[in-house]
């Protein structure tokens, strides 16, 4: 992210949707212009406000493997202005109509968000269409970019505790996948990169076919398809391919097992199961076999570490959801005299009894509530519909999923879960990794 | 007619080629600004003195409710964090279910319920409210407080506790809290090993039963209910909540320090420090400058990527990815804090800025589009913050509480945009004190001295992670210590000098782990000053130095170096045997510098030089004599590189007393290593030491 990258890990990006049953169905159009460029368009007057949110569908797997970071330090600049906009000048108009603006970039896709008043709508498209059409950036705002990167690396992953969680795992759970490097990327990546390599990205993955315009709040639909069709309807087609890597990670055969040591107090144990990919087919059952392990304090791992054997301060299990088949990631944090090894027993322990003993009714019973909650309290902003709809879209090729995806959770049957816990989470299909504290060297 | 028709078909003629031909170099105008609607709330008091707010909305079917206790903070003293821990145990047992069952009851519900010591708050589906405050009503009114659950957090609270060393956003939190408040002020105690033995189950229930009252709570209901359903589930679920007397306390109001004070905590091996410029202001909610401060903080560095702060440091200097400032008001005390992370090496510079920028909002009255946009964005965040039904109850629950006027938020945006430049500058020479602050930074000990500038003393103060003054310069040394007595000490406390004389040669083996491969070290010396070392990985030597007494090399596989004369001088240190033996004959200059700690232990800091261009500093326990630490500056490609090599684990081998456990930092790296054997006056050929 421009301002905040958010870390996969440290969120539970379970998609969301509405109940079924309840007349509180997200409604919306979407429709294709000419150039490709895809548009979502959601009416709620409710509150005077309107989201206008471009996500690009490039993310840190489209980089190439001596690039790493590009599409996470491309978001970066696309603040910097554009050929009608100064530098410095983006957020000035947004923050000075009202509004505010962010970024994110993940493994698999950009997203900018600016939300406005509501008569401010044709700012926000004036906006995007200008950093679609005409995004220029000089060498001084790379330059500067550069070093705020640089210590973005710092700040969110390697100075602080257990910064380095998510690049230690992934190096070494992907060995072929680009997955295997995080959003951030490498330094020296950024670092030594001319400056021309920036604008080919930008001509190769910000073109009106490779991205969805989801506009979300108080509008008037048809009034919106007007303006949309004003900023967005002469931009032309992108002419180069795009990249896109294979799913291509090999199935994992042997457990690969790793001590890292990083400037921490407390050992840290993780294991990282590989899973299928968001909307695959036994995804749903993973997903609700992570809240079985760790959501609520009645969920089994927090029960057991936490509580009866108090040997663990915390205890979290949650799948990463991508567009690739992904990991399931463990970690647990130990009562001060536990070792790492007793707090992975522990964890084996539970893990065991899922892949032997199908789950009672009442825990199913259980899960479903707690995937209801989670849909209905997940979608109650126009910036989280916003942003929903286009990542449903693009990963899913579906925005309705904002309203069905509940009944693939609901679909899941205790068997399920059984079998989901045989397949992917086994010892020849992890990586574990200790993370010790340097002392202990 | 025809006339109509003709200019309606010129209209629509003009206007094609004015679509397809759009000015994209000018931003578009905006329509006429949208109505802002503050939504409705409703109100109303239970006979045991419940204050209820409802803020009914339909649009999810989700419904919550949230106590809050309306009461003065508690000075916890010698058992801080027993108030926290109250709260957070009133979950973990009723008098008619266990920490199990709640848990459980819980989860099924798919809610979420939590406590604190001020209140609780809880949140499910519609369909599931009645079993939510079933439970919520068991905790408020049933709690039984076991012993067993304050074992249980208390074992988390300390392993939690022993992350902070590392943690440098908790040290500045706490070095913050001790300087602004003090240990007398509820703001400023600080929890520590020591404070959590402390706790009580006792002093926990106590707690609970003192304050948990009605007669001083709000209860905020928010979503898919009314006022009618909210009276009858209130009465029904917390009507037999007894009231009682709460007793209140008060505190002295914080003043901001007299004149800059600069306070430092050590994080070691961190590659950014944490700075926070920081003090008390005189604001509590609704003070009349509150609004104005707002608008002059997001001006500095408040919510927005325009702020002041934002561009100057991070899109003009690149020094950081984020630079912000607040002007918080609570009831107690309001606070100024300015905080960003930056590089070490721009920390002082960073600082600087920060300064400046304070400063100039006191000299310089802001511009009127600055000022513009700034209450533009305020009007903007007002408005979306509608979006949620809770930020109705909190606009109406802090009417309450603060004794706010009725209208203070239905008029909150005529008052913010009537705010003048003027007044910005005024609220700026007032709250802004860039000559009265504290400046706290967490980082890497080589940033301290930096910063000794800033202080109008010269002076930095040091901290440890919990706030605890480490008084590193007001440590006097003790009367008649010497640089010499204390070189002395440590041959003493080595094994003694006859030993040391004696002591013919001495071999190291060390063993290192480095990225999952292991690293051997073999050293040889020879009195007076032969030197072999070698290193190694997986039986292939990746280095030897060599010393024979008169020349020295480098070898590695990709080559040799024959070391010159000035190179030899600066390394003899390194190539002697008990070198400390023969400072007086060596014409060193030692110097006694202070004292400091160096891994929480007190150590004598000497500065040891020669004409010929050794130079370090070495650290010895003034407990013990032995050496803790040695700090040198090598010269390399990328410029100086600070080496720290610290010394523990010092054992016993015969008599001489030798450290088994070696880090070795330089720079970012960082590599510990280990004896694996240790052998004295083995007779070692000189042939080792020869070079070809």
């Amino acid at each position: 992210m421009r301002k905040t990258l958010l870390y996969v890990i440290f969120l539970c990006l379970v998609s969301s949707g509405i109940l079924k049953g309840q007349d509180t169905r997200i409604d919306f159009v979407e429709y294709t212009l000419d150039n490709g460029l895809h548009v979502i368009l959601h009416q709620d007057n409710t509150t005077p406000v309107v989201g206008v949110t471009m996500m690009y569908h490039v993310g840190s797997k489209n980089e190439a493997p001596d690039r790493t970071g590009f599409a996470h330090f491309f978001e970066h600049l696309m603040f910097e202005g554009t050929k009608n906009i100064k530098r410095g000048e983006f957020d000035r108009y947004v923050e000075g109509a009202g509004g505010t603006l962010n970024a994110y970039t993940s493994q698999d896709v950009t997203y900018y968000f600016v939300l406005l008043p509501s008569n401010q709508l044709e700012l926000g498209l004036w906006l995007e269409s200008e950093r679609l059409l005409h995004a220029s950036v000089d060498s001084t705002g790379i330059a500067t970019q550069k070093d705020v990167v640089t210590e973005e690396m710092k700040q969110v992953r390697d100075n602080p505790p257990y910064g380095r969680l998510l690049i230690e795992t992934v190096s070494r759970a992907f060995t072929d996948h680009p997955y295997q490097w995080d959003v951030l990327g490498r330094e020296d990546h950024i670092r030594n990169a001319e400056d021309h390599k920036f604008h080919e990205f930008h001509k190769r993955f910000y073109v009106p076919q490779n991205v969805v315009l989801t506009i979300a709040g108080d509008i008037d639909t048809e009034k919106a398809k007007k303006l949309v069709n004003k900023y967005f309807a002469d931009i032309p087609a992108g002419t180069e391919e795009i990249y896109r890597p294979p799913a291509s990670e090999p199935v994992r055969k042997h457990e690969v097992r790793d001590t890292v040591f990083d400037n921490v107090q407390l050992p840290l144990v993780l294991q990282a199961y590989h899973i299928p990919e968001i909307g695959g087919e036994d995804y749903y059952a993973v997903d609700m076999l992570a809240s079985l392990l760790s959501r609520g304090q009645s969920s089994r791992l927090h029960r057991s570490l936490v509580d009866e054997q108090q040997i663990a301060m915390a205890v979290q299990a949650m799948p990463l959801a991508l567009e690739h088949p992904g990991l399931a990631i463990i970690f647990a944090l130990p009562n001060l005299g536990t070792g790492p090894d007793v707090l992975e027993k522990a964890i084996n322990e539970e893990l065991e009894k899922a892949r032997n003993e199908l789950i009672s009714e009442f825990e199913m019973e259980k899960l479903r509530n707690q995937m209801e909650n989670n849909f209905v309290n997940s979608n109650t902003t126009i910036a989280s519909r916003a942003n929903n709809l286009a990542t449903y879209h693009l990963l899913l090729g579906d925005a309705n999923r904002i309203n069905t995806e509940i009944d693939n959770y609901m679909k899941v049957t205790r068997e399920d879960i059984l079998r989901a816990a045989n397949q992917y989470f086994r010892e020849d299909n992890r990586v574990v990794l200790y993370f010790l504290p340097e002392t202990e060297k | 007619m025809l006339k109509i028709t003709f200019i309606t078909l010129a209209l629509v003629i003009l206007q094609l080629p004015i679509n397809a031909q759009l000015d994209r170099s000018v931003p578009p105008q905006p329509g006429p600004p949208p109505v802002i609607q503050i939504g409705d709330y409703e109100t109303f008091t239970t006979k045991n003195g419940i204050r209820v707010i409802v803020v009914e909305n339909r649009t999810v079917p989700v419904v919550s409710f949230q106590i809050t206790l309306d009461i003065d903070r508690v000075l916890e003293k010698e058992a801080k964090g027993y108030v926290s821990m109250a709260g957070e145990l009133m979950k973990t047992g009723t008098e008619n279910r266990s920490k199990r069952e709640i848990d459980e009851e819980t989860d099924f519900l798919g809610a979420s319920i939590s406590t604190h010591s001020r209140g609780m708050f809880g949140s499910s589906l519609t369909r599931h409210k009645k079993p939510l405050l079933e439970l919520m009503s068991d905790i408020l009114l049933n709690p039984t407080f076991p012993e067993e659950e304050l074992e249980r957090s208390l074992r988390q609270s300390r392993s939690a506790l022993s992350t902070v060393r590392t943690d440098a956003g908790s040290m500045v939190d706490n070095i913050s809290s001790a300087l602004l408040f003090g240990k007398d002020h509820p703001y400023g105690e600080i929890v520590t090993e020591e404070t959590l033995d402390n706790i009580t189950i006792e002093k926990c229930r106590d707690y609970y039963e003192t304050y948990f009252r009605p007669n001083v709570s709000y209860m905020v209901i928010v979503g898919d209910t009314d006022v009618k359903e909210a009276q009858t589930l209130v009465e029904k679920y917390f009507g037999d909540w007894k009231p009682a007397e709460v007793p209140g306390h008060k505190y002295q109001k914080p003043a901001p320090p007299e004149g800059i004070r600069v306070a430092f905590a050590e994080r070691p091996g961190a590659v950014q420090s944490l700075i926070s410029v920081t003090y008390p202001v005189d604001l509590s909610p609704g003070h009349p400058d509150a609004i104005s401060t707002s608008i002059m903080n997001n001006i500095l560095g408040g919510g927005i990527f325009s702020g002041r702060l934002m561009q100057n440091l991070r899109e003009d200097k690149g020094y950081t990815y984020g630079a912000r400032s607040s002007i918080s008001t609570y009831r107690l005390s309001g606070r100024f804090n300015a905080r960003t992370e930056v590089r070490n090496s721009v920390t002082d510079s960073t600082i600087a800025e920060i300064l400046y920028e304070m400063e100039r909002l006191r000299s310089e009255p802001v511009d009127d589009e600055t000022l513009d946009l700034t209450r533009n964005f305020m009007t903007g965040s007002f408005a979306r913050s509608l979006e949620s039904p809770r930020t109705v109850a909190n606009f109406a629950l802090n009417i309450e509480r603060y004794g706010l006027p009725d209208d203070y938020y239905a008029t909150y945006l005529e008052r913010l945009n009537t705010v003048s430049s003027e007044k910005i500058k005024k609220m700026a020479e007032k709250h802004l004190l860039p000559d009265n602050t504290y400046i706290i930074v967490a980082g890497n000990r080589e940033v301290a001295e930096t910063l000794e500038k800033f202080s109008p003393t010269g002076e930095v103060e040091f901290f440890d992670p919990f706030g605890r003054p480490l008084d590193l310069k007001d440590q006097e040394i003790p009367e008649g210590v010497t640089a010499e007595n204390i070189i002395e000490k440590y041959i003493d406390a080595s094994g003694g000098r006859q030993l040391l004389e004696k002591m013919e040669d001495l071999t190291v083996e060390m063993e290192a782990s480095t990225q999952g491969m292991s690293i051997q070290t073999l050293t040889h010396r020879k009195a007076p000053d032969k030197y072999y070392f070698s290193m190694s990985m997986g039986g292939n030597i990746l280095q030897e130095q060599i010393f024979d007494g008169n020349k020295g090399i480098i070898k590695t596989p990709q080559g040799e170096m024959m070391l010159g004369d000035e190179e030899i001088e600066k390394m003899k240190l390194q190539f002697m045997l008990n070198p400390e033996l023969y400072f007086d004959e060596m014409g060193l200059e030692v110097e006694l510098d202070g004292i400091e700690t160096v891994d929480g232990k007190n150590a004598y800091r000497i500065f040891i030089k020669s004409q010929t261009g050794i130079e370090r500093t070495d650290y010895f326990d003034t407990e013990t004599g032995l050496r803790l630490r040695t700090v040198a500056t090598q010269e390399s490609p990328m410029g100086g590189i600070t080496q720290t090599t610290t010394f523990s684990d010092y054992r016993t081998i015969n008599t001489f007393k030798y450290p088994f456990k070696i880090i070795e930092q330089a720079g970012p790296q960082s590599i510990t290593m280990e004896v694996i054997e240790i052998r004295m006056n083995t007779g070692l050929e000189n042939e080792i030491f020869k070079i070809e």
